[in-house]
C-alpha cells in the first residue's frame, strides 16, 4: 500500500518546473545566451549520463527518466554566465554528471552536490570565460554567435555586481563609492525565492535548510555590516546578490548531499550560509555558494551522526 | 487533556469504506486445518492419532513448556492426517498441522469448567483456564496471553486495544458492535486477574457505532471507553500507552514494567467465552475485504476453515487476485486462498492484482524520518541493511523498529522499506546464533586438544612410575639373587674346607 | 641549506624517540592477530585447509605461511573477511581445498551403530556421546559439520544432514527482499 504523494520523477520535474520564475527574469535580463547554456546543458547531460550508464552496463531508460540528470544540467547552466562558450557548459555538466553522481553509483549515491562539483571545476579550470558576463539583453543573433565563436562580437560584457564590489573594495574604495543597485539579480533572486517558496508549500523541499541558509547569510552579514558598515555589505544585499536564493531553495536542498536528520538540516544550512558570507568576503571568489555547498558536503556524515533524534523508549 | 496520539504515523483513508459493518456466521467448514504453533508459540504434541474422532473444543495437541498453548479441535469430526502443511507465513514454510473432517454435527466435548462466578475465583486459577483454552493474542501478535497474566502483579492499568489503526480491517469494529456485553464482563474478568483499579477500552474516532454500542452496556465505574484519534500505529501498544498515559515504555522493557497490561479486544472476548461458557478459542471473526470482492463483511468462522470458504462468500469477481493475511500495511502476501485461518488471522485482504512499481533510489529526501512512530532514523537503517550491517544497523535501534511499514508508504522512490530491516533483523539473529555456535566449538576444540595433552601427560608419567617400580623390583631381585649366590658360595667354600680338614 | 637538513634530522630524531618509547611502554603481550583471524573462522575444526584446527590456521594466516582462502566452510565471505582484517587484497576462495556446503550436522543411524567409538575420538569439538559396546549418538547443537567422522565409522552409519531453515530462523535472500 503506498500513499498517493508525489514519486520521485515527480518530485523532480516540480523543481524543474519551480525554477521557471528565476529562469525567466534571467532571459529577460541577459537574453537568449541563457536559454542556449540550458539546452546545451540538458543535452549534454543526457548524452553523458547515458554513455556512462551503458558503460556500467546499466539500464539506461529508468534513469534518464528521473529528471535528475535534466535538473543538475539547469542548475548549472544558471550559475555560468549566459555568454561562457558551448564548451564550457558541455564540459561541465560533463564533469558533473559523470564526476558528481555516475563514479559514485548514480542517483542517490553522490557525496557531493553535482551541479556545485561542475562548477567548481569550470571555476577553477577556466576563471576568464567563468567570470565575463553579459551586462545587457543580448538578442538571439548576438547570442548564438557569441556562444559558438562564430564571430568575434563585441558584446558588452561585465563582472557580477559582487564582483565589482570585491574588487573595488580591495582597491581601496568604501561602500558609498559603489553604485550598488542591481535590479537584475535582485529580480533573478526574487524569481527563485518564489519557485522556492512554491516548493517549500507543496512539501517538495523541507523548511530546514532554506531558513537555516537563509539566516546564516543573514546573521553573518549582520554581524559583520555592524563591525564596519563602510566596508561589508548589507545583509540585504547579501541576500539579494548573487546566487543566493537559488542555493538556498534549490543547490543546498538537494536531498542526496545534505544532511538527513532534521536537527541537523539546520546546522548544515546554517554552516553553508556562513561559509557563503565568509568566501564572499574573505575568500578568493566573488561568489561563495559552490564552495561552501561543496564544503559542508563533506561534513554531513559528521553532523548526521551527531544529531541523531532519541528514539521512542530510548 | 492528553492528545491521546504518539509522534509520527500516518493517517491513512480506508482504501475500502463500507456503508455499515455486517457480521455473519460462517457456515461450518468441510475440513480444518490446525497448526501445532502459530508466530510467538513452542509447537505443542498432539494428543491424538490419525483416525481418532474428535469433538469440538476437544484438547488435540498440548506441551508441558510454559511458553505453549494447548490446540483444540474447531469441529467435530476425525483426524484425517497429522503432517507438514502451508499455513499463512512470510517465509512460505510448511508447519506441522493436525487437519481434521467435520462430521457436520458440530458436537462440542464436555465437562469444561466455567466460571460464572469470577470473582470468587483466584486469579491464578483463571489465568490456568486462560492457558488451557488456548488463548494467545488475536491483534496479530499471538503471544500467548496466560503468559502476559501471569505476569499482572503490579497492574495498575488495564488497556484494552479497540483501535484497529490498520485501514480496511473491520472485524474488532464488528466485535464491539455485536458483542459489547461480553467484551465488558470480559474486561471484568480481567480487571478482577490484573488487580488493576482501571480500564480504558480505546477506540478510534471513526468508530462511533462501536463507541457507542460499548457505552451502552458499561456500568462499571472502573472501566472507561475512550476515543483515540484516527491514526496508522495508534494501536500499537507502546503507541497507545503514550498516547492515552503519556508513559513511554522503555526500549526493550515491558508494558508491565509500567503496570499497564494492554489486551486486543478479541482476545478479551475469548477470555469471557473461556472463562464464562467454557469455551476453548475455537473461532474469530476475519474480515475479508478489498477491491477483488463486491460484498467486504467480516465472518464468525472456524479457525482452520481455509481463507477460501469465506472469500468465496464476499462475491469474488473473476481476475487475477493478489492476497493478503493481515493488514495492507503490515500484513503479509500470500499465493492462494487455500490457506487455513489461525487464531491471529483477523483479515484478508482480495485485491486486483495490479503492477507494483518499481523502486527507484533512495534520494535521501528524509520523509520516511517524519513518519516513524518510534522516531527511528529509517533511510539509515535503509542503507546499513541494504549493505548487509547488521551491527551498525541495530546501532541505529533496528531491533526496536515495528515494522509497521510507515516509512515504505510515503518513500516517493517506492522502495520497500520494512522488507529491508525485517531481513536485516533475520540476519542479525542469525550472525548471533552461528557466533554463539562457534564460541562453542571453539571452547570445546580447545577443551579436547587440553584433554588429550593432559591424557598423554597422563600416560607419560604413569608409563615412568611403571619402570621405576620395575626396576626397584629387578634391583630388589638383583640384590636378593646376590645374597642367595653369596650364601651358597659359602656354604661351597664351608663344605670345601670341611672335607679338606 | 644546512638549516633544513638540521630540521629534519632534529625531527626525525624525535619521531624515532616517541616511536620507540611507545614501542616499550604500550607493547602488547601475545599475538592479537591471531585471536583476532581466529574470531573470523568459523570453529568447524575440520582441518580442509591442511591445518589440524582454526587456531593452528589462524597461527599460519598471521605468520604469513598460509593462504586466506583456505577454509571452505568459512566461504567467500570469510577469506573477505579475512582480507579486510588484514588490509589485503580479497581472493577467490581456494576450490583444492573444497567447496563451501550449507550447514549440515551428522546423524548417527542408531540401527547400525556397533559402539566402537571411533567417532568419538575422531571428533575436533567432543560433540559425540557414547561409549564402548554402548550406541552413540550426536549432539546436533555442538556438531560443526566437519566430516571426519564420516571416513572414521567402520560401518559407515553416520549421515551429513542439511539443517533446514525454521519459521523462527528463516532469513530470506537480499534479491527477494527487494522484490517483495
Amino acid at each position: 500500500m503506498h500513499s498517493n504523494t508525489l514519486n520521485t520523477n515527480q518530485i523532480m520535474r516540480q523543481v524543474i518546473y519551480s525554477l521557471v520564475l528565476g529562469v525567466g527574469a534571467s532571459f529577460y535580463f541577459f537574453g537568449w545566451g541563457v536559454l542556449m547554456q540550458i539546452v546545451l546543458g540538458v543535452v549534454t547531460a543526457l548524452a553523458a549520463e547515458s554513455a556512462f550508464l551503458r558503460l556500467r552496463n546499466m539500464p539506461i531508460s529508468p534513469a534518464i527518466s528521473d529528471g535528475s540528470a535534466v535538473l543538475t544540467a539547469i542548475l548549472l547552466a544558471v550559475s555560468i554566465p549566459s555568454i561562457a562558450p558551448w564548451w564550457v557548459i558541455v564540459v561541465g555538466v560533463s564533469f558533473a554528471i559523470i564526476f558528481g553522481k555516475q563514479i559514485y553509483g548514480g542517483l542517490g549515491n553522490n557525496p557531493f552536490n553535482p551541479a556545485m562539483l561542475g562548477y567548481a571545476f569550470l571555476l577553477i579550470s577556466y576563471p576568464l570565460q567563468m567570470t565575463t558576463w553579459a551586462s545587457d539583453f543580448l538578442s538571439f543573433g548576438v547570442s548564438i554567435d557569441t556562444v559558438f565563436n562564430l564571430s568575434s562580437v563585441d558584446t558588452l560584457t561585465g563582472a557580477t555586481k559582487l564582483d565589482e564590489v570585491k574588487t573595488q573594495i580591495s582597491l581601496g574604495s568604501k561602500l558609498i563609492d559603489i553604485d550598488l543597485n542591481s535590479a537584475s539579480q535582485t529580480l533573478i533572486n526574487i524569481g527563485f525565492l518564489v519557485g522556492g517558496l512554491y516548493l517549500l508549500i507543496r512539501r517538495i523541499i523541507f523548511w530546514q535548510i532554506p531558513v537555516a541558509f537563509i539566516s546564516g547569510v543573514f546573521l553573518t552579514a549582520t554581524f559583520l555590516y555592524l563591525i564596519d558598515d563602510k566596508v561589508y555589505l548589507s545583509p540585504h544585499l547579501h541576500l539579494m546578490l548573487g546566487a543566493t536564493m537559488l542555493g538556498a531553495f534549490f543547490i543546498a536542498t538537494d536531498p542526496v548531499s545534505s544532511s538527513t536528520t532534521p536537527n541537523g538540516r539546520l546546522i548544515y544550512g546554517f554552516l553553508i550560509g556562513l561559509l557563503v558570507v565568509i568566501i564572499r568576503v574573505f575568500g578568493g571568489y566573488p561568489d561563495g555558494v559552490a564552495f561552501a555547498v561543496l564544503l559542508m558536503n563533506i561534513a554531513v556524515p559528521l553532523i548526521d551522526s551527531y544529531t541523531k533524534p532519541r528514539a521512542f523508549g530510548k | 487533556m492528553l492528545s491521546g496520539t504518539h509522534k509520527g504515523g500516518i493517517f491513512i483513508p480506508n482504501p475500502y469504506p463500507v456503508k455499515s459493518i455486517r457480521l455473519y456466521q460462517a457456515a461450518l467448514p468441510d475440513k480444518v486445518v490446525l497448526p501445532l504453533n502459530e508466530r510467538m508459540t513452542e509447537k505443542a504434541i498432539p494428543c491424538v492419532s490419525v483416525g481418532d474422532r474428535v469433538l469440538t473444543g476437544q484438547l488435540i495437541a498440548d506441551n508441558e513448556d510454559i511458553n505453549s498453548v494447548p490446540i483444540h479441535a474447531t469441529i467435530s469430526g476425525h483426524v484425517i492426517s497429522i503432517d507438514e502443511q502451508p499455513i499463512p507465513h512470510k517465509s512460505g514454510l510448511n508447519t506441522q498441522c493436525i487437519t481434521i473432517e467435520s462430521d457436520g454435527k458440530d458436537e462440542w466435548v464436555e465437562g469444561n469448567i466455567t466460571n460464572k462466578d469470577f470473582l470468587q475465583s483466584d486469579p491464578n486459577s483463571l489465568i490456568e483456564l486462560i492457558h488451557r483454552a488456548g488463548i494467545v493474542g488475536m491483534g496479530g501478535a499471538g503471544f500467548p496471553t496466560h503468559l502476559k497474566l501471569g505476569l499482572a502483579q503490579n497492574c495498575n492499568t488495564l488497556i484494552v486495544n479497540g483501535t484497529e489503526c490498520e485501514p480496511g480491517i473491520m472485524c474488532d469494529d464488528a466485535l464491539m458492535q455485536n458483542y459489547p456485553r461480553e467484551i465488558i464482563r470480559g474486561v471484568e474478568i480481567m480487571l478482577h486477574i490484573c488487580g488493576a483499579e482501571r480500564a480504558i477500552i480505546a477506540v478510534e474516532n471513526d468508530k462511533p457505532e462501536a463507541f457507542n454500542s460499548l457505552l451502552l452496556y458499561n456500568y462499571n465505574d472502573k472501566i472507561s471507553i475512550e476515543y483515540v484519534p484516527t491514526k496508522f500505529t495508534s494501536g500499537s501498544e507502546k503507541m497507545l500507552i503514550k498516547g492515552l498515559l503519556n508513559i513511554e515504555i522503555p526500549s526493550g522493557g515491558f508494558a508491565i514494567d509500567e503496570g499497564v497490561i494492554c489486551q486486543n479486544i478479541a482476545t478479551v472476548k475469548s477470555i469471557f467465552d473461556a472463562v464464562i461458557e467454557g469455551k476453548a478459542l475455537v473461532s474469530r471473526i476475519v474480515t475479508v475485504t478489498g477491491d477483488g470482492v463486491s460484498m467486504p463483511s467480516n465472518y464468525e468462522v472456524r479457525l482452520g476453515s481455509s481463507f477460501e470458504h469465506i472469500v468465496s462468500k464476499s462475491k469474488p469477481n473473476n481476475g487475477n487476485h493478489s492476497i493478503r493475511m493481515g493488514g495492507m500495511m503490515m500484513g503479509i502476501d500470500v499465493e492462494t486462498t487455500d490457506l487455513p485461518i489461525g487464531k491471529i488471522s483477523n483479515c484478508i485482504f482480495v485485491n486486483n492484482k495490479v503492477q507494483k512499481e518499481a523502486p527507484k533510489e533512495c534520494i535521501r529526501c528524509g520523509t520516511c524520518n517524519q513518519v516513524c512512530p518510534v522516531e527511528l532514523l529509517p533511510q539509515q537503517l535503509y542503507w546499513y541493511s541494504k549493505s548487509e550491517n547488521t551491527d551498525k544497523a541495530v546501532e541505529y535501534n533496528l531491533l526496536d523498529c515495528i515494522e509497521c511499514a510507515c516509512c515504505s508508504y510515503v518513500c516517493p522512490s517506492h522502495i520497500p522499506l520494512v522488507n529491508y530491516y525485517s531481513f536485516a533483523k533475520a540476519l542479525h539473529f542469525k550472525k548471533i546464533e552461528e557466533q554463539r555456535k562457534t564460541d562453542i566449538a571453539r571452547e570445546r576444540f580447545e577443551y579436547r586438544e587440553y584433554r588429550l595433552e593432559r591424557n598423554k601427560i597422563e600416560r607419560a608419567e604413569m608409563m615412568e612410575a611403571k619402570k621405576k617400580a620395575i626396576k626397584e623390583k629387578m634391583a630388589k631381585e638383583k640384590s636378593q639373587k646376590d645374597k642367595i649366590s653369596a650364601a651358597i658360595e659359602r656354604v661351597n667354600k664351608n663344605k670345601k674346607n670341611n672335607i679338606d680338614a | 641549506m644546512l638549516d633544513s637538513v638540521f630540521i629534519f634530522s632534529s625531527l626525525a630524531l624525535l619521531l624515532g624517540l616517541i616511536l620507540g618509547y611507545a614501542a616499550i611502554k604500550f607493547k602488547v603481550s601475545g599475538n592479537p592477530l591471531v585471536e583476532q583471524i581466529d574470531a573470523i573462522l568459523p570453529q568447524t575444526q575440520c582441518a580442509q585447509c591442511d591445518y589440524p584446527g582454526c587456531r593452528p590456521y589462524a597461527e599460519a594466516i598471521a605468520s604469513g605461511e598460509a593462504q586466506i582462502n583456505q577454509c571452505p566452510p568459512g566461504g567467500q565471505d570469510g577469506v573477505d573477511a579475512l582480507a579486510d582484517l588484514l588490509n589485503i587484497e580479497t581472493m577467490e576462495l581456494n576450490s583444492e581445498h573444497g567447496e563451501t556446503k550449507p550447514k549440515r550436522v551428522a546423524v548417527v543411524d542408531e540401527e547400525v551403530c556397533i559402539g566402537c567409538t571411533l567417532c568419538i575420538q575422531a571428533c575436533p569439538v567432543d560433540a559425540f556421546v557414547g561409549s564402548t559396546k554402548v550406541m552413540t549418538s550426536v549432539i546436533a547443537d555442538e556438531c560443526t559439520g566437519c566430516d571426519l567422522c564420516l571416513p572414521v565409522c567402520p560401518v559407515d552409519c553416520i549421515d551429513m544432514v542439511e539443517v533446514k531453515p525454521t519459521m523462527r530462523n528463516f532469513v530470506p535472500n537480499i534479491s527477494e527482499v527487494v522484490n517483495a
